[in-house]
């Protein structure tokens, strides 16, 4: 599971099917400090996560396939949940 | 699902039959920096490494893909096949809003 921030969105037409009709967010990963890393990605969401939130997005497959039902979509990023808060302890 | 140009493709006459069909595409995966002008069909080479992406959707020349891989690269497909990328969304637009640094 990765800390990311949403820094935009993608449109695709043609797509496979299991992507149709989801929201595709380019999300970055965040290190320690949020400062970002490497390129953005692209996840699917179905919380409504806004432009520059943070949020967790999982990298599991199997759970991205059970999200979007369908046992042949090749999905692996989801966006997990919506950060409100991070602490760190050190 | 990374996101990607395509810069080329490959032509193999002799491969597993599994494979039929689709095409070999050259694709470049895009730094930060390129995807502000991301979709403007201007074609770039990125200091990542390219990489050979299995297509069956139709991506050309130009086009930025978004490419899965690694196991769920396969799940589309009923038999087992030996690829590790596939092409799964050919991008229309994409808006990118960097956050500013912190």
């Amino acid at each position: 599971m990765l800390v990311c921030r949403i820094v935009g969105n993608a449109v695709a037409t043609h797509c496979h099917r299991s992507l149709s009709g989801k929201k595709l967010l380019l999300c970055q990963q965040l290190g320690d400090e949020d400062a970002m890393i490497g390129a953005p990605f692209v996840a699917i969401d179905l919380f409504g996560a806004g432009l520059h939130e943070r949020v967790l997005v999982s990298t599991d497959g199997l759970g991205a396939r059970h999200l979007v039902d369908d046992d042949n979509s090749p999905i692996r990023m989801f966006v997990q949940g919506i950060i409100d808060e991070k602490q760190l302890a050190v | 699902m990374r996101i990607g140009q395509v810069i080329g493709k490959t032509v193999m006459s002799v491969q597993d039959a599994a494979l039929k069909g689709g095409r070999w595409l050259i694709v470049s995966p895009l730094d930060a920096a390129q995807f502000s002008e991301a979709c403007s069909k201007k074609q770039v080479i990125s200091a990542q490494s390219s990489l050979i992406v299995y297509d069956n959707l139709g991506a050309g020349e130009g086009d930025v893909i978004g490419f899965s891989e690694g196991a769920e690269a396969t799940a589309p497909f009923p038999e087992p096949i030996p690829i590790d990328a596939l092409c799964i969304a050919i991008f229309d637009s994409i808006d990118y809003t960097p956050y500013p640094a912190v």
